[in-house]
């Protein structure tokens, strides 16, 4: 059935969904500021200066790089309509796996590094399949086998750091420093090459999701399990590699904080930032695909080093920005939500 | 002069570009069954759902016993009175049949539920309306025919005056069917109005008063179907003459295809599917019927590999797959038309070329390596939605717009792509207008004829027996008879379909 052109009405232009759910946050945002006693205009330049500027984009790309990894690896899974919530645990194998490859393993330096970080991403990654694994052959479902695995291994990665390979000179619950030759080479400031990893993961995680076989198939089983399996995908091995894929690239993140920026596995310190709550909302923003993943996390990124500036040059504290990134959320949720009913 | 219950006047729908209803205006008198028909996409559904409040008209207005009224969702239809059974039931399967009547109308004590009252105004209701069905029954165990029963009585009890029956013979078997109309001419007798949504021709000569044929989104005939014949209703629906029975040459039938043995899915007393034995020889088209819910939806599945089965084997074109997975069974030669195309046999979401690709996407031309090569991939697209005449903007388009014909041609392109020896087809016509009905019909017989074996599972009588060369009749799991089409007619088949096999044997 075809209708003639004429019949078309005419499309209204439309705000992307996005800046107004930015802009609605900031008004709110900015009323709560002024309840508080003081000046929104403020906070919000503090917000900018602080995250945009060229002395702090840095500082901006530094915590970017963790946040980033975590949203493309909850997009993985979420790409194919199953969710990922240890990421906690996959980063703390990954950090502490990189961290005992880099002490233990007598390789010339960089190899040791690369080693390190092959070894975190293979432990974690493995780690997160056995959560597909659950699904696929005993029912369990993975939502929340994923999230009750992580406590686990965050509990075991602790037992390690605080017995068996604490260090002594220290005494607190952290392993010895990795001699420098292991560690990423610096590339400015904080940044090392940390960050091209993981820009080079979400670069690949773009391609194979936009061309690949394996990014069709994950994209069809999102929006249709039973017809991909009816096409002959094979449900359950996909199931397993984007669960190895999602919790490899978490383990990278956590070998690339030990590697580049703290030296050592340190208890907990890899997960007080929680990268994997703000990776896997950015991921959830964009519903898995990989470029808005990438863009969300970006954004939130900004959002919260724009807030450890604000809260050192104002007197509002950085929650704030937490509450601006809960409201883009909300949002965004419920416009996403309202548009799919009336699909 | 006769009453007008129910107008439309001058009713216009756009979705984008498309046109779903242009300026359509039907009129419905009170006591009257009035059919609405039209091919697949001509916008019966769009139009019913803007009577039932559902969605709201970008033009037009909707006249109720003469009155404008203004549905702003189905509650407001509900309460003037509207009732509507839809083609997939809505109701709650693990609660009883009384709950769910009286559902969001609990007829209270205090705060609570009036549990007596409530089973007796079912059971009254029930019985005045000849509805047998027993108030305490658990929904979802119940056959589908006693379903619909229900959903009919949960607009009586709401009070409905107008019913819109949304495709309601699709499931039944001939004898419920009848029941159902008995049913409809005793509420059309008590001056209740019925619309009544369907594609085929005899139920409408059989029951209703009058006709409205949409076509493209608009009205082309307005019909006294005492007056009227099946060819002129075709004719206004199509805007040609179709040949009403299926035209095919003798069978020439080959080595077995595609063969059960003892198959059985599920454990204990009664397994879903109880020993079913089955050959499809090359160059037949074999016609499974049976009342939906008795085993061939586990069948099928163990068929193609979506459910390994218990016990029992499976061999297409001489090869064992009983192990194996479905993309194993596929490369071994199983092409499939799943039962629910939206379900199943498509994403909606995703764009039409994407749709085409499924069990394509490892082998060239859709993969060069381990990717997936755009351009061939839209290039194939085309060519099959030009081959099958899909109606769609462009292969870009998600298929979720896509009538149910249409979406169809789109699910039989992908598979009859596959050239595989065996073609499960799974009611492939369910829903589907007259011209579309044809087109697939055609296509299955054209695959008999290059040779290949056609197992084809219908609820639909008509087509097993217009279409297969053999016959079987499921029941319970089991396969109850096996016959050559020349000996099998509508009766028979009939009461094997519902497990009387002394009755259909004498």
């Amino acid at each position: 059935m075809t209708a003639p052109d004429a019949a078309r009405p005419a499309r209204r232009f439309r705000t992307p969904p996005a800046a107004t759910a930015i802009l609605f946050a900031a008004i709110v945002g900015g009323v709560l500021v002024v309840a508080s006693g003081a000046n929104p205009l403020d906070a919000y330049y503090q917000i900018l200066a602080g995250s945009l500027s060229l002395g702090a984009l840095p500082d901006t790309l530094n915590w970017a790089t963790p946040l980033v990894g975590m949203a493309v690896a909850a997009a993985i899974p979420l790409r194919g309509g199953m969710i990922n919530l240890g990421g906690d645990g996959q980063m703390a194998i990954g950090g502490l796996v990189a961290a005992i490859v880099a002490l233990c393993l007598p390789a010339p330096g960089p190899l040791a590094a690369i080693a390190a970080l092959l070894a975190a991403a293979l432990a974690a990654g493995l780690y997160a399949a056995l959560a597909a694994w659950g699904e696929t052959r005993h029912g369990i479902p993975m939502l929340v086998s994923s999230l009750l695995l992580s406590y686990p291994a965050i509990g075991f990665c602790s037992y390690i750091v605080r017995f068996p390979l604490r260090d002594t000179a220290t005494g607190l619950p952290q392993t010895q420093m990795i001699p420098e030759s292991a560690r990423l080479l610096t590339i400015a400031g904080p940044l090392n090459v940390g960050m091209l990893i993981i820009v080079a993961i979400a670069v690949a995680a773009i391609f194979l999701d936009r061309r690949a076989i394996v990014g069709y198939e994950l994209r069809l089983r999102g929006l249709n399990k039973r017809f991909a399996g009816y096409g002959g995908v094979d449900l359950e091995k996909q199931a397993m590699l984007a669960m190895f894929s999602s919790g490899a690239i978490a383990g990278a993140v956590g070998a690339i904080i030990v590697l580049g920026s703290d030296f050592r596995f340190i208890d907990g310190a890899l997960l007080i930032p929680s990268y994997t709550w703000s990776g896997l909302m950015a991921a959830l923003l964009a519903n898995g695909e990989p470029v808005g993943t990438v863009v969300a996390g970006l954004f939130f990124a900004a959002l919260q080093t724009g807030g450890f500036a604000m809260q050192r040059e104002t007197t509002i504290p950085r929650v704030l920005t937490l509450v601006l990134q809960a409201i883009v959320i909300l949002f965004l949720a419920v416009r996403h939500g309202l548009g799919r009913r009336g699909a | 002069m006769p009453v007008l219950e129910l107008e439309a006047k001058g009713v216009v729908k756009r979705y984008g570009a498309l046109l779903a209803n242009d300026h359509v205006d039907l009129a419905v008198e009170r006591g009257e069954i009035h059919a609405v028909m039209g091919e697949n996409g001509a916008g019966k559904s769009t139009l019913m759902s803007i009577l039932y409040g559902l969605q709201q008209p970008d033009e037009g207005r909707i006249l109720l016993r003469g009155a404008e009224a203004h549905f702003r969702s189905a509650l407001d239809a509900i309460a003037a009175g509207m009732g509507m059974v839809h083609q997939a039931f809505k109701l709650f399967n693990s609660l009883s049949v009384w709950e769910n009547i009286v559902y969001a109308r609990e007829p209270k004590s205090g705060p609570f539920i009036d549990r007596r009252a409530a089973r007796r105004r079912v059971a009254d209701l029930a019985r005045r309306h000849r509805l047998a069905v027993d108030p305490d029954a658990s929904v979802g165990a119940l056959s589908v025919g006693v379903r619909q029963r229900i959903e009919i009585l949960k607009a009586l009890y709401r009070e409905a005056t107008i019913l819109i029956l949304d495709e309601p013979t699709a499931v039944l078997t001939p004898q419920e069917r009848d029941g159902l109309f008995d049913v409809m001419r005793h509420l059309a007798a008590e001056g209740r109005t019925i619309l009544f949504v369907t594609h085929k021709l005899h139920e409408v000569m059989a029951i209703t008063d009058r006709v409205t044929v949409l076509r493209d989104g608009r009205v082309v005939e307005r019909l006294q179907t005492k007056e009227t014949s099946p060819r002129e209703i075709i004719r206004a629906m199509t805007g040609r003459s179709v040949s009403l029975s299926v035209e095919k040459g003798p069978a020439q039938v080959g080595a077995p295809l595609l063969e059960a043995i003892d198959l059985t899915v599920g454990r204990g007393a009664k397994p879903a599917v109880d020993k079913a034995s089955l050959a499809v020889r090359a160059g037949e088209i074999v016609g499974l019927a049976g009342v939906a819910g008795n085993g061939q939806s586990e069948l099928v599945e163990a068929l193609v590999g979506l459910r390994i089965a218990d016990s029992g084997g499976v061999r297409v074109a001489g090869k064992d797959v009983t192990e194996a997975g479905v993309a194993e069974r596929r490369a071994a030669g199983i092409a499939y038309v799943p039962e629910d195309r939206a379900l199943v046999g498509s994403a909606l979401a995703a764009s039409a070329a994407d749709n085409l690709a499924m069990g394509f996407q490892r082998a060239p031309p859709v993969a060069r390596g381990f990717l997936i090569d755009p351009a061939a991939t839209a290039a194939r697209a085309r060519a099959l939605i030009a081959k099958f005449g899909v109606k769609i903007e462009s292969e870009r388009a998600a298929v979720g717009s896509l009538s149910g014909g249409n979406l169809q041609k789109v699910v039989v392109a992908r598979e009859l792509a596959h050239e595989a020896p065996v073609l499960i087809a799974e009611q492939p016509t369910r829903g589907l207008d007259v011209g579309a009905t044809e087109f697939i019909h055609r296509q299955l017989i054209a695959e008999r004829d290059k040779g290949r074996a056609v197992l084809l599972i219908s609820a639909e009588l008509s087509e097993i027996l217009a279409l297969s060369d053999r016959i079987l009749v499921m029941y319970e799991g089991r396969i109850l008879a096996d016959m050559p089409q020349a000996e099998a007619n509508e009766e028979t088949l009939g009461l094997l379909m519902a497990g009387r096999t002394q009755a259909a044997a004498a």
